[in-house]
């Protein structure tokens, strides 16, 4: 009977650590997080007049989402498109990088150095680089996605239609396609990073042992890389997911928040961020139960 | 044991000593290779354009048939443009002073709360882990207006709110464009992109063995000693990974930065209205022979600069490191 007081006390006195330890995120939270993120909230259902370092607010129930649903002509369409991109750069960008990583795990010469650049574009291909770069910055009205100026930059796919003989549409199809892909390309630069994380703990033993069992690299790869990189694969797809739905890069919903936001217009760009924020979540979430249902299950 | 290990060895030695094995292993090296060149070209190719558009001159960037090989340089004219518009020197003790600082103090903050979820079981745990995973989704931008408006009268806990109305006394203050709008959030950990790091340092202190910091709680040392002498000090792996990060992001960081710093305007702002600073600049020096291009490309340069020589300096470690943070789980 003592013991067992002695270690609930144990416990409670782990408990009060861990709240202390916890307890200056969870003000910084609540006073720099929980507060604004409410209020941007309300603000989705005011109306909003600013007055001198003030802001006062009407409720107006739907009316904010009333108007961005149904008479903002812009909107919903690139709503559906940041989730049309959404949904096909994410496994784009997880098959890619795995790829890569699976490459760039091998022992060969150089493998460092390649390692190092692969990282690179988290540092050089940041959204406001490139807006500067191709004239989408502040200052001029963009037409081209980010994506699509730079490589109509790196090669010009018209010169190679052209010399085939066929029309320009198709050039500029063939532009957009390889922008999107290299974009996707600068988009892997943390996904790889995890992904050789994940792939050097693998451990060692399995390949030894299917190596004596006299399987082939491509049974290696399905029944042991493939499967014992379930939870880093959730990792990158977390991330990735992440990305896609913060970054300012190639999302005209956020990029054009900030431009709104600047013209004062509050309660509606809260009414069309908090609205994307939810379809976000909808669409990790099923993601994320699909995920656990279908391959982590069957994998554990 | 050691039996197992020699068959191994022999069965290799025998595989790899026929001929045919080893014609696909160059091919496949070759095929490695060719892939992870063309992947490299694009990877780099935002950052060898740059470097070859900045030093050019306008003559030289119309022959635009040697796009690799400028004819005829102008780097002087064109950096010394880059680093007027931008005021580079201010600009740059700006961002270190008003961005470096919150992301140094962000690696410490990020790791203590993260300790605390990846130790200790507390009531309400999972809902705290659930607003973790809010605070990771919701974009910058969606909360900005509100903490702006926080901001202009930091008000904390509503005490200095209720000492106004009670005595007229107001004494909340204006953050705005101090240090205090990056710190203040920094310190308690709900900085710039925060979530993203705790979820990092939670998943590499789940993996690090408990044994040590329970003999040392054993011995009368508290919690927050063991974190100190025990988890930070092998935790080094995880907290380069995180500085890269924090440090990273810090620099690029635009939404916060052009709201809280605008009459600061640290180099990200700089490079953000860039075009239109250039263009009153370029009307001031009346001379119509400037490559406004090359000069957009220079003040690119130097804005990563500094970063590319810290991911240079710590890539190795960083790289290699990455393989032992185990945040994979």
């Amino acid at each position: 009977m003592k013991k067992v007081k002695k270690n609930r006390g144990i416990e409670e006195l782990k408990s009060s650590y861990g709240r202390m330890f916890v307890l200056p995120w969870f003000i910084g939270v609540i006073l720099f997080f929980l507060v604004p993120f409410i209020e941007t909230v309300i603000f989705s259902f005011s109306s909003i007049k600013i007055n001198v370092g003030e802001i006062s607010t009407t409720f107006v129930g739907l009316e904010n989402y009333d108007y961005i649903l149904n008479q903002d002509p812009n909107y919903t369409k690139y709503l559906s498109g940041a989730m049309t991109t959404f949904l096909y750069s994410l496994p784009i960008i997880i098959f890619l990088s795995l790829f890569l990583a699976l490459l760039l795990n091998q022992k060969f010469a150089g493998r460092l150095l390649f390692r190092a650049i692969y990282f690179a574009p988290v540092i050089i291909a940041t959204g406001e680089v490139i807006k500067l770069l191709f004239g989408l910055d502040a200052s001029s009205g963009a037409t081209m996605g980010v994506s699509e100026s730079l490589t109509s930059n790196m090669i010009d796919a018209n010169d190679i239609t052209s010399l085939l003989g066929l029309s320009g549409e198709i050039g500029e199809f063939f532009t957009r396609t390889i922008g999107r892909i290299f974009d996707l390309v600068w988009n892997c630069g943390i996904q790889i990073v995890l992904f050789i994380a994940g792939l050097q703990s693998v451990p060692r033993h399995l390949y030894e042992v299917s190596k004596v069992e006299g399987a082939t690299k491509w049974e290696e790869f399905w029944f042991i890389t493939f499967p014992m990189l379930g939870r880093v694969t959730l990792l990158v797809s977390m991330f990735t997911m992440i990305e896609l739905i913060v970054a300012e890069r190639g999302n005209k919903i956020v990029s054009n928040a900030l431009t709104s936001m600047n013209s004062g217009i509050y309660d509606r760009t809260s009414a069309e961020l908090f609205f994307y924020f939810m379809v976000s979540c909808l669409f990790i979430g099923v993601f994320i139960f699909l995920y656990n249902r279908f391959l982590l299950k069957r994998w554990e | 044991m050691i039996n197992i290990k020699e068959k191994l060895t022999e069965q290799n030695l025998l595989k790899y000593k026929s001929y045919g094995k080893k014609g696909a292993d160059i091919l496949f090296a070759l095929f490695r290779y060719m892939i992870l060149l063309t992947v490299g070209y694009i990877v780099l190719y935002p950052l060898l354009s740059m470097i070859v558009t900045s030093i050019q001159s306008l003559d030289s960037m119309r022959e635009s048939i040697r796009m690799w090989i400028p004819t005829e340089f102008a780097i002087k004219d064109n950096y010394t443009l880059a680093i007027d518009v931008m005021k580079y020197g201010k600009s740059l003790g700006v961002t270190l002073l008003y961005m470096m600082v919150p992301a140094v103090l962000q690696i410490a903050t990020c790791a203590i709360a993260a300790y605390g979820f990846a130790r200790f079981d507390f009531k309400g745990k999972g809902i705290l882990t659930a607003l973790l995973f809010i605070t990771i989704l919701v974009p910058d931008i969606m909360i900005v207006i509100p903490r702006m408006v926080s901001y202009t009268r930091l008000d904390f806990l509503g005490i200095l709110g209720l000492l106004d109305k009670l005595t007229g006394i107001d004494l909340r203050p204006n953050i705005i464009n101090t240090v205090w709008a990056m710190y203040l959030p920094a310190l308690f950990g709900a900085g710039v992109r925060s979530g993203i790091l705790i979820y990092i340092y939670i998943q590499f202190f789940k993996g690090l063995p408990k044994e040590l910091e329970e003999a040392a709680w054993v011995d009368g040392a508290n919690p927050l000693r063991a974190f100190i002498s025990i988890a930070i000090p092998s935790s080094g792996v995880v907290i380069l990974t995180v500085a890269v990060f924090s440090l990273i992001w810090h620099w690029n960081e635009i939404v916060n930065s052009s709201m809280f710093l605008s009459g600061k305007m640290p180099l990200s702002v700089q490079i953000k209205y860039f075009s239109k600073n250039m263009s009153a600049i370029l009307t001031d020096h009346g001379n119509r022979d400037y490559n406004s291009v090359a000069i957009k490309n220079s003040a690119c340069i130097l804005f990563i600069a500094p970063m590319l020589v810290f991911y240079m300096i710590v890539q190795r470690w960083f790289i290699e490191s990455i393989d032992r943070v185990g945040i994979t789980g």
